[in-house]
């Protein structure tokens, strides 16, 4: 019987970030979105976020979290990694904004840097990207934030047999200026940097 | 010309969105692709927008973006010569 282990938990809010139930101290800039101000906290080089639609900068960032816990370095391969997240609104925040830029016959200008942006497994794609993530990639939305789908996806991701041992699973949400992410890392054994179990009720603790 | 590679830059900044990048901080003369700025293909079409969002200048074929992209002052010389507006 496979167990999922947390080892690490990550929550971004539309003002709040924590960090394993901790509160990050994130200064806010004048004139600065928040989004990039959580960047700016992490202090990582990464200029593609600034191309980033705001659904992926909000995965992306939870994810440096969440990996910062592991002390792999991004450019490491991870071949027994994968990435499964799940939303509401797929990409919708991102598709009204390339809808701007078509909407004017007379000031038609389908900009392809949003365009991009316009599916909501672009996400893990980027964050795959960054992290050399070379299992399982998949994002899939749903009604609404499902504790009970997600731990079975995270069972079946972690499953004996396919040779993945780690997982970022989690709900990222993003639209109309509202961010709402839950993103964990999970994985197949115990170890010293273990959160606690996730056994379909142990979540909630997170939820701030 | 001098004008128009400034105005080159900040339109570059602002299309590609180079948060991190400043006017200065552009060669006029470097390679925009590759090293340089480190665009990508994605950052072309964008470029390919660019001419003709606020130049007038419809690229027929988009490897003509090859030459034409090379570096800042490349793009000035090309808009000075072909522009409509």
């Amino acid at each position: 019987m496979t167990e999922l282990y947390i080892q690490s938990a990550v929550r971004i809010t539309s003002d709040q970030v924590w960090v394993n139930g901790e509160k990050a101290n994130i200064t806010r800039e004048k004139e600065s979105a928040w989004l990039t101000d959580i960047y700016r906290h992490l202090g990582i080089q990464y200029p593609k976020f600034f191309k980033m639609d705001n659904l992926c900068k909000a995965g992306f960032l939870a994810s440096e979290f969440a990996m910062k816990g592991t002390n792999l370095e991004p450019s490491e391969e991870k071949r027994d990694w994968s990435v499964l997240l799940f939303n509401r609104s797929s990409s919708l925040d991102n598709d009204q904004n390339y809808q701007k830029t078509i909407a004017d016959s007379s000031n038609y200008f389908p900009s392809p840097a949003v365009f991009v942006y316009t599916l909501s497994n672009i996400v893990t794609g980027e964050i795959a990207i960054r992290n050399k993530i070379m299992g399982e990639s998949c994002s899939y939305i749903m009604e609404k934030f499902d504790e009970e789908l997600l731990y079975e996806n995270g069972l079946i991701g972690l499953s004996e047999g396919k040779g993945i041992n780690n997982l970022l699973i989690g709900w990222v949400e993003y639209i109309d200026g509202k961010c709402d992410v839950l993103l964990f890392h999970v994985s197949r054994e115990k170890n010293a940097n273990t959160i606690c179990s996730w056994n379909n009720i142990g979540i909630k603790k997170f939820f701030l | 010309m001098d004008a128009l590679v400034q105005e080159l830059k900040e339109k570059v900044i602002q299309a590609l969105n180079l948060e991190d990048v400043t006017p200065d901080d552009i060669d006029a003369n470097a390679p925009l692709f590759g090293e340089g700025l480190g665009l990508d293909s994605i950052d072309a079409l964008e470029l390919i927008v660019l001419m003709e969002r606020n130049y007038g200048i419809k690229l027929k074929n988009a490897n003509e973006g090859k030459d034409i992209f090379k570096s800042i002052q490349v793009m000035a010389d090309y808009i000075s010569k072909n522009r409509t507006k």
